[in-house]
């Protein structure tokens, strides 16, 4: 078989970098500066070795293990460009050093979406600060398993991950591939992937680098392919020479091709014992002009050039023009855009070229790392320009660049990077830069190492007043910032809100950079500050900053922080009423999943939020499905906070459906939690409240009113502990301790949560009432709790405190509740409604006033006369009235006008007596 | 060969250095042998043998130039002290 291997057979193909291999674009015609001989497309059959890979690739996974050199790039090109390829590729080229897993799970999400052509439908995949790389190979499992058809997963260079995070996960990716997916690797090294369940199955095939050498065959045909007059003994002399080594090859070609005599060439080359890389390297290098070697050599130090970096870096213009060149002529450097902008040099041939210039000019190294670092500085490069100003030594300045951008980079999502950086300064004093202190603390932070962070902002802060005035302020915002962000992980709320004040007054800085580094700064100090606030009760403050935090990040383009604070803001909107709290999680999450982070711990506050407002207005089904929801975006430790509000909201579905036992079990688990948090937080006493109420009916008053006990009084007197100790009253049998316990609650003079407080005091007062005999009393308060709980709907009060009989009790015509009782009566009866939160449809014509009292007594059991009379209208009003309603809702009779009714929300508000 | 990042302070060790010999196909030229400043190189037949102190992570450090630079790694041996006496020739560098 023959195949076009546009690059002869040189091993410096590479993939564009985006995915599916693409065909290259028109070679150009190469100037006289450059003595290499312009490559034509040429014809060599290594027939036998992509046979070799199609059997190969039967299996589920292949490995190409083999050195440097070897061809396995330019074979997998090969391979992937061959016409009627049966797979679909997804390619994946992993970068030079790669020790963050998580620029690389998104470099492979990305591919894989690309590859299945569903990308601008799906979620763009986008790096978060905190990153689960469990979450991610499920993510890249979901998206492969979009794709139909056979499907090949193409990951090169894996030789490159350092992360051994991302080895372990890749293991586990490649041992669930979905059925119609095969994956093949290519690495220099033999790699720890565990993949001996697939070994045994035979399922995992191996090509190594004796399979990939060049035979006397296929030397000879590449000879010919590339116009080398060479007689057989020399071709077979230089197939030995190399041993078949495909660079061997390729870089002996380069010089061959051109050369006045080939076969004194290939004899001096084989009587030299010089290592074959070296030797050939050397000769190829002394063939090109001055201009091309110098700028090679200046280059080198970089793992990516451009024209205009180059040209800095030498000092002359023009480079443009030679990297082209030399791209068209194979001469081992690849272009990496389709717009062919940005090059870069073959491994080996740039490891050689940094040796050589290193041995010959080695006083200008740290010139050009330094040159080349204020480049990428100046464009937004920061990585690079860290990583070169280190190179060059200038280890202060490193420390200043890296602390500046850390909290810039951390939103990036490279916070791996960032570690990365970080352990590339020596030991000895420039590690104890106290800039780098700061960012060893957010480093440490971001890990969740507390204790490790703490001691580093120490070291920070210690260091602040010797800083220069200008960089003082940034300084400690960006201390507060991360003190706040420990208090929030820690749960210790107390104190640091005060610490923090400072931050209401926003950040001057001189230039656009400043400002704008100082705007990401900024926007993180108010995300933190505001969660903080919103988990300590400061809920008014709270919504300021983080509705600012939001604002600001949407301006400064960091999606993370705007999905951050609105998140937040969902959960800091308890004070609201529960539509609008449902909106802004709702918004958050909209916003959260356009990211890609729908199931991040980012969002989680407005995940529990949202299932909790679903499970208080009775709609369990759905109420359960947000809160496994939030379990998932939990996947990953995220601090006992956010897990004790899940453990609360589940509690609450169990409570709800009648379930104790297994309420009982979470509201315990958060109760646990609390003991890890250094401060109580915003629910500590509907935690414990409930806890006990659970406890007292199972049957277990003893042991929740022994638990009562050990509180201290300010908290035992809050309301949520009040309304605990009815219901242990009511179980103990002493229905009149209970209205002793309430009478606080019920006058508002204790302090509660919340008004649903009050309705579930309400409920249990009614329940006291009847026990003493007192009907009348009791439906008194139970027609409190349904007035109260009307505006927002609440239903899980009433569920969770065995109010059926009371309800049943009560009469239907003499409540003004009738629907929600309805509602409350159906979820007793172990029902789940549903949560209706579409806006009112703007087709549905407004109903009057009139209307609108006649329609408040549909959902009751009265006839249209009786409601005449309530009315004080005649029974043909009530009918002009109806049919209206009917007419407006678009209903055909009084229940399905009443479920609209419902929906629109008609019922809910300004009721009549 | 991550060249353009600076290799850890070389003056501390972790454990003590051993005398290591690595083998290697082929002679090797200045370019090359400019990858290994901590070794000294000597040729024995059409070989290379690089002779040098190191700790454990200079030598894998060495081993990863190896690889790096496509060489072709024949042996590596760490001469012990007591290895050293017996076989005095092999240890130095000449």
């Amino acid at each position: 078989m023959v195949i076009r291997v546009p690059l002869t057979v040189g091993v410096l193909a590479c993939y564009r970098g985006n995915g599916v291999a693409g065909g290259r674009s028109p070679a150009r015609v190469p100037r006289q500066a450059l003595k290499v001989d312009r490559a034509t497309p040429r014809l060599v059959d290594r027939g036998e070795l992509l046979a070799a890979l199609d059997r190969a690739a039967a299996a589920k996974v292949t490995v190409i293990s083999a050195p440097a050199g070897s061809g396995k790039t330019s074979l997998l090109r090969a391979w992937a460009d061959r016409p009627g390829q049966p797979h679909r590729l997804v390619v994946v080229q992993v970068q030079r050093d790669q020790q963050d897993a998580q620029q690389f799970w998104l470099a492979l999400l990305d591919a894989v979406r690309r590859g299945s052509g569903t990308a601008s439908r799906a979620e763009a995949p986008a790096a978060t600060p905190d990153f689960n790389e469990r979450a991610m190979v499920e993510r890249v499992l979901a998206a492969l398993e979009d794709h139909r058809g056979r499907v090949m997963l193409v990951i090169d260079d894996l030789h490159e991950l350092t992360s051994p995070d991302a080895l372990a996960q890749l293991t586990r990716l490649l041992t669930s591939l979905p059925p119609n997916v095969h994956a093949m690797l290519a690495t220099r090294r033999d790699l720890p992937l565990h993949l001996h369940r697939l070994r045994l199955a035979g399922e995992l095939a191996e090509l190594r680098a004796a399979e990939l050498r060049f035979t006397e065959r296929e030397t000879r045909a590449l000879l010919d392919a590339s116009g080398i007059a060479l007689s057989d003994a020399g071709a077979a002399l230089l197939q030995q020479r190399t041993e078949g080594w495909a660079a061997g090859l390729r870089l002996a070609v380069i010089s061959l091709a051109g050369h006045p005599d080939p076969e004194r060439f290939v004899a001096e080359f084989s009587g030299s014992d010089r290592t074959v890389a070296e030797y050939l390297i050397a000769e190829m290098l002394d063939r090109q002009p001055d201009d091309v070697q110098q700028l090679l050599l200046d280059t080198s130090l970089l793992d990516r050039v451009n024209g205009e970096l180059a040209d800095l870096l030498t000092g002359r213009p023009g480079s443009e023009r030679i990297l082209l060149e030399l791209e068209d002529a194979n001469a081992f450097v690849v272009s990496l855009d389709s717009e062919r902008r940005w090059f870069r040099y073959h491994h080996l041939l740039g490891d050689f070229l940094r040796l050589e210039l290193r041995r010959t000019r080695p006083e200008e190294v740290p010139t050009l790392h330094r040159r080349a670092a204020g480049w990428f500085a100046e464009h937004g490069q920061i990585v690079e320009a860290i990583r070169q100003t280190q190179a060059a030594g200038d280890w202060s300045e490193a420390a200043r660049l890296l602390a500046d951008h850390s909290f810039s980079l951390t939103l990036d999502g490279q916070a791996q990077t960032i570690q990365a950086l970080v352990r590339a300064f020596p030991r000895g004093a420039a590690a104890d830069d106290p800039e780098l202190a700061l960012v060893r603390a957010g480093g440490e932070l971001v890990q969740g190492h507390l204790d490790e962070a703490a001691a580093h902002l120490a070291v920070a802060e210690s260091h602040v007043e010797a800083a220069s005035p200008d960089r003082r302020r940034r300084l400690r915002v960006a201390i507060a910032s991360l003190k706040l962000g420990l208090a929030r992980r820690r749960g210790h709320l107390a104190g640091v809100v005060e610490q923090a004040r400072f931050l209401d007054s926003p950040v001057t800085g001189q230039s656009d950079k400043d400002i704008a580094l100082g705007s990401d700064l900024r926007a993180v100090a108010l995300y933190n500050l505001g969660t903080i606030e919103a988990w300590s009760l400061g809920l008014q403050d709270a919504e300021r900053h983080l509705q600012e935090g939001a604002v600001l990040a949407r301006q400064i383009g960091r999606p993370y922080l705007e999905v951050g604070c609105l998140a937040q803001l969902g959960f800091a909107s308890k004070i609201r009423p529960i539509a609008t709290t449902r909106q802004r999680c709702q918004e958050a999450i909209t916003l959260a999943e356009r990211h890609g982070w729908g199931t991040e711990p980012v969002i989680a506050p407005a995940l529990v939020t949202l299932a909790a407002t679903m499970i208080w207005t009775g709609a369990f089904d759905e109420g359960e499905r947000w809160v496994q929801r939030t379990a998932q975006a939990l996947e990953s430790d995220s601090g006992p906070g956010i897990t004790q509000l899940l453990h609360l909201a589940t509690g609450m579905l169990q409570a709800g459906r009648g379930r104790h036992h297994q309420a009982l079990e979470e509201f315990s688990a958060a109760e646990r939690l609390q003991s890890q948090l250094a401060g109580s937080h915003a629910l500590a006493s509907q935690v414990t409240g409930w806890m006990l109420t659970t406890q007292a009916r199972l049957g277990m008053p003893g042991q929740a009113r022994a638990s009562l006990a050990t509180l201290p009084d300010e908290r035992a007197n809050l309301g949520e502990l009040r309304n605990a100790r009815a219901v242990i009253c009511l179980a103990e049998g002493d229905p009149a301790g209970a209205l002793d316990a309430l009478a606080e609650v019920l006058d508002g003079t204790t302090p509660v949560i919340g008004y649903v407080t009050v309705v579930e005091a309400q409920l249990l007062a009614a329940l006291a009432d009847r026990a003493l005999g007192d009907q009348g009393a009791a439906n008194t308060a139970t027609e409190r709790a349904l007035a109260l709980a009307e505006p927002d709907r609440l239903v899980l009060p009433f569920a969770m405190t065995d109010s059926r009989e009371l309800l049943e009790a009560l009469p239907r015509h003499q409540t003004a509740h009738a629907a929600l009782l309805t509602d409350v009566l159906d979820v007793v009866h172990g029902a789940s409604l549903t949560a209706n939160d579409q806006p009112p449809s703007p087709q549905t014509e407004e109903l009057s006033p009139s209307e609108l009292r006649v329609l408040r007594y549909l959902p009751t059991n009265l006839s249209r006369p009786e409601i005449a009379r309530e009315l004080s209208v005649t029974v043909n009003t009530v009918n002009t009235h109806v049919r209206n309603i009917y007419a407006k809702l678009q209903a055909r009779d009084r229940s399905s006008a009443v479920r609209r009714a419902r929906e629109l929300r008609l019922l809910s508000t300004g009721l009549t007596r | 060969m991550p060249a353009h990042l600076p290799a850890h302070d070389h003056g501390f060790m972790d454990q003590a250095a051993t005398l290591y010999t690595i083998r290697i196909d082929g002679h090797l030229g200045a370019m090359a042998l400019s990858a290994f400043p901590a070794m000294v190189s000597r040729r024995q037949g059409a070989q290379t043998v690089l002779t040098g102190l190191l700790d454990r992570s200079a030598l894998y450090g060495v081993l990863a130039e190896i690889e790096a630079l496509g060489l072709d790694l024949v042996e590596v041996r760490r001469l012990t002290p007591k290895r050293k006496s017996s076989e005095p020739g092999d240890s130095r560098s000449p």
